[in-house]
């Protein structure tokens, strides 16, 4: 069953990682050649023109975008997080409703496996794929750096890990939420909301102090980018709240997934 | 033995009473029919059974034990056809029976093989791609494959031709021999007299009935219209019966009558046109209503 997963959901992981890797490879093409001397400048003009709240709330404070690796680590981390957290979002609400929605779910039943094991075999899908959509841009990212400047390859490979620990809370908030309805367009709807409202509470949480306590209702603050930038480590507190929290929804998933009418 | 038993079965969609307190109890290697018109309760008995669905209160036991979502090994021992039949559209037949086959430890590619070419089944083809019959054909090679001691099957033959209707038929009847126990779900009256042994009859969600199919045909459930030459007042004193229609020298009536006593009282008068219809389902209910 697993396998059948992994096949059917190659695809979209496929074209999701695809068009992350098509962005990045047009910006490590033209980055060298757009930023000289003269460009610089007018950027570093332009910069003190924003104000520092918003130069916060896109990292700009900490980076400046006068490298490729600058650009990653301001707009490219979280072009990143949006995308790879809308794709555990839509894979979440979608993995296990897919069987009811498309009404084979009568047929998965009839079949001498329990409920849970269904569920875990999506389980071990869904984050098998962001892993490797993780992995697969943090791999190209590398290399693409690599061939166009010097960069701290320990802060990036921090930074390149982050992202998978909201994606990995999205994709079992919706997987849990999901058992609740029969609907995956419905559902649908939902898991984008969730993904680019926390992106929009977590943005406006940085930008003043009076905002801040916002962060505790994003879970793209458990990205924490500023931390991994300023410390050039994770914090271990995000970590330990990512694992937990998909532990718990996964424990919830199935615990809600076995008592579901699937009809 | 008894090999499924219902007990109380009770199931409410919301305030929507779906099943009232419906028991009934398998023979190993029977043919139960499971008769009723749509949304008797039919398919939420049958959901019920294979715990796609909660029931409100009732037990199901398999085998004596309590059958519940969690006793694999009891799934194992159901062959299960739904009434509308959805599978994984991107797979091939061939690649779908695989995968059937993956989720049982024993040998059963013989029967499988044995079954599509019975059926006339092309594995290469698409599930996309299969039409409406081939799509039924592959659900009850999909339940009879691992060679199961109970077979559930819902409204199984809509869909397939006459002639498939028949080798149906006939694969199960070599299951019952076998010693396999079938329950059949069905809204088509003239199913359960050709196989099953026994008769549930399930209406507005209440059992109404479990008959033998020899209790069933005794009481000769047939509707018969004859038109005379004349006299048409006489038979109907003859036949002591109330006519459904008049018209003119044509009469339709309930029949009362077994086929001997009819034919030697209609056989004096010139018939014109005489036809002997199977009765419908309304009027079986009519029949245990009244």
């Amino acid at each position: 069953m697993f396998k059948r997963e992994m096949k059917i959901n190659f695809k979209s992981f496929l074209i999701w990682t695809l068009s992350l890797v098509i962005v990045f490879f047009v910006v490590f093409l033209i980055y060298p050649s757009i930023i000289n001397s003269e460009n610089i400048e007018m950027m570093d003009e332009m910069m003190q023109m924003f104000p520092k709240e918003l130069l916060k709330a896109f990292n700009m404070d900490l980076s400046s975008i006068d490298s490729a690796f600058g650009w990653l680590k301001t707009e490219g981390f979280v072009m990143i997080l949006l995308v790879i957290g809308s794709y555990a979002g839509i894979m979440g609400s979608t993995i296990l409703l897919k069987e009811e929605n498309d009404k084979t779910i009568e047929y998965l039943n009839s079949l001498p496996i329990k409920r849970q094991n269904i569920v875990m075999s999506k389980v071990l899908c869904g984050t098998l794929y962001l892993l490797l959509m993780t992995l697969v841009i943090g791999i190209f990212n590398f290399i693409g750096l690599s061939l166009v400047e010097k960069f701290n390859i320990k802060q990036f490979l921090l930074l390149s890990i982050t992202p998978l620990l909201p994606g990995l809370v999205i994709f079992f908030l919706t997987l849990f939420i999901s058992t609740f309805t029969n609907k995956t367009k419905k559902m649908f709807g939902i898991s984008l909301g969730i993904v680019f409202l926390s992106y929009v509470i977590q943005t406006v949480s940085m930008i003043s102090e009076k905002t801040e306590f916002l962060k505790f209702f994003s879970v793209f603050t458990l990205a924490d980018i500023r931390y991994v930038i300023q410390n050039i480590s994770i914090n271990p507190i995000m970590v330990i709240i990512s694992i937990s929290l998909s532990i718990i929804l996964c424990i919830l998933t199935i615990v809600h997934y076995n008592k579901k009418e699937l009809v | 033995m008894e090999i499924l038993k219902i007990e109380n079965l009770t199931k409410y969609y919301g305030k929507v009473l779906a099943v009232k307190d419906l028991s009934l109890s398998l023979n190993e290697g029977e043919i139960f029919g499971f008769i009723g018109p749509n949304g008797a309760g039919k398919s939420t008995t049958i959901k019920s059974i294979m715990n796609l669905i909660n029931k409100t209160s009732g037990n199901v036991y398999l085998n004596g034990e309590l059958f519940t979502k969690e006793k694999i090994e009891l799934k194992k021992i159901i062959g299960y056809l739904p009434s509308e039949i959805s599978l994984y559209d991107d797979l091939t037949v061939k690649e779908i029976l695989d995968y059937h086959e993956s989720f049982y430890n024993k040998k059963i590619n013989r029967r499988r093989k044995e079954l599509v070419k019975r059926l006339q089944l092309a594995e290469t083809k698409k599930i996309e791609d299969l039409s409406l019959g081939n799509l039924k054909k592959l659900g009850i090679i999909l339940a009879l494959m691992h060679e199961p001691k109970i077979l559930i099957l819902d409204e199984p033959t809509s869909g397939l031709d006459p002639i498939m209707q028949n080798i149906f038929y006939e694969i199960l009847l070599e299951e019952k021999e076998k010693g396999t126990t079938i329950f059949y779900s069905t809204h088509v009256l003239s199913e359960i007299s050709k196989i099953c042994d026994r008769v549930g009859i399930i209406k507005d969600g209440k059992l109404l009935k479990i008959e033998t199919i020899k209790e069933l045909s005794k009481k000769n459930l047939t509707n018969v219209t004859i038109e005379i030459e004349n006299n048409i007042d006489e038979l109907i004193k003859d036949l002591a019966i109330t006519p459904l229609l008049i018209d003119k020298n044509m009469i339709k009536f309930k029949n009362i009558l077994d086929s001997n006593t009819l034919i030697k009282k209609i056989s004096k008068y010139n018939i014109k046109n005489i036809l002997i219809e199977e009765a419908t389902l309304e009027d079986v209910f009519m029949h245990y209503y009244e």
